[in-house]
């Protein structure tokens, strides 16, 4: 177990040093993408946010919909305590047709989001943030106009089925920050859809 | 009509024999198989069913698995990370790509955390995912889709 967290202390460490990407306690960028209701979304549309929820999802990953009723549960348990859900779509349209803005539209109506699903319109976002999967999350804390990576990530420990989960990574993530506390787990892995980039 | 019968009866005999064991395996298991091959140049796919670009590379690696045929040192193993109750589906895409090599179902999703890591640190979780052990040694790590060409020159990169 030991010899664990070192190796989890030591990728932490590697991955970011490695490259542009967010690492944690970076400061992420706002963005300003295309949403299904037809607006533009942004961080800033949530001025009393005390920070985010921002998954990169998408349509046709198995494991981003085994993941969008917890989405949906997550958005509907922290909105209101100031950390909604911002989905974000990383997926090139044409290299996936299944994830372009119409059929983004249909997934959000049939599922009834009730958080922004917005679409990496020229797929500028998740290289920044350093997504590499769907469905990869990151954690935000608002300090003063800056939004403080604090957790990166799996959702939970089980995306095959929610009653077998026994660690929720986002939810501890988020508790502790409502809390005042330091995200304790501030890092996970798991395996995903590769994001599919223009070709 | 005999030998319609008779056809059809070898058609599903060499469906049968194509259709390969899949062991059933937790990531210490998949560890010590893959230790075990210590005198070889051990490639090892992680695949899934629903990754498509997984199953576009596949019958590239059998090739190239073809070309190493009598070869004793030389090994491949497949490892499907779908999940253990979509087995059937797993056995059916290895018939009807005939990927036939040796077969494991990494039945661990719950313990992801700590396997994806522990295969290799800058892993972010991605598939396709090929590695290359030389004598029971990590010698490469590829979080990508390959080439019939690049599998290639990376496997004799370390063959003797």
């Amino acid at each position: 177990m030991k010899q664990y967290f070192l190796l989890m202390l030591i990728s932490g460490l590697l991955i970011s040093a490695r490259g542009p990407e967010y690492g944690i306690g970076d400061p992420a960028d706002d963005f300003s993408l295309p949403g299904v209701d037809g607006k533009n979304g942004s961080l800033s549309d949530f001025p009393d946010a005390k920070g985010f929820i921002v998954i990169f999802t998408c349509n046709t990953c198995p494991y981003a919909r085994a993941y969008e009723d917890r989405i949906i549960a997550l958005d509907q348990k922290y909105k209101s305590q100031g950390y909604p859900v911002i989905a974000i779509n990383p997926n090139d349209p044409v290299a996936q047709p299944k994830d372009n803005m119409d059929a983004m539209k249909v997934r959000a109506k049939e599922k009834k989001f009730p958080f922004p699903y917005l679409q990496d319109a020229g797929q500028k976002v998740y290289p920044r943030y350093g997504a590499t999967r769907t469905p990869h999350v990151f954690v935000l804390q608002k300090d003063g106009d800056r939004n403080i990576v604090k957790y990166i990530g799996a959702i939970d420990n089980n995306y095959e089925d929610a009653t077998q989960v026994t660690e929720r990574y986002v939810e501890e993530a988020v508790e502790n920050l409502l809390a005042g506390r330091s995200v304790v787990t501030s890092r996970t892995v798991a395996i995903g859809c590769g994001i599919k980039a223009k070709r | 009509m005999r030998r319609i019968s008779l056809l059809s009866f070898f058609i599903f005999w060499f469906g049968m024999a194509g259709a390969q064991e899949v062991s059933i395996v937790k990531y210490e298991e998949l560890q010590e198989a893959i230790a075990a091959e210590k005198d070889k140049l051990l490639v090892v796919n992680f695949w899934a069913t629903w990754c498509g670009p997984c199953i576009t590379e596949l019958p590239h690696f059998m090739e190239v698995k073809r070309e190493y045929e009598g070869d004793a040192g030389f090994k491949m193993i497949l490892v499907s990370l779908d999940p253990v109750r979509q087995l059937d589906k797993v056995k059916q895409m290895i018939t009807r790509k005939k990927l036939d090599t040796e077969h494991y179902l990494l039945d661990d999703n719950a313990r992801m955390n700590l396997w994806i890591p522990a295969f290799d640190t800058s892993w972010g979780g991605g598939i396709p995912a090929t590695f290359i052990y030389k004598n029971g040694v990590k010698a490469e790590f590829i979080e990508n889709g390959l080439t019939k060409s690049q599998l290639k020159n990376l496997i004799s990169n370390h063959k003797n």
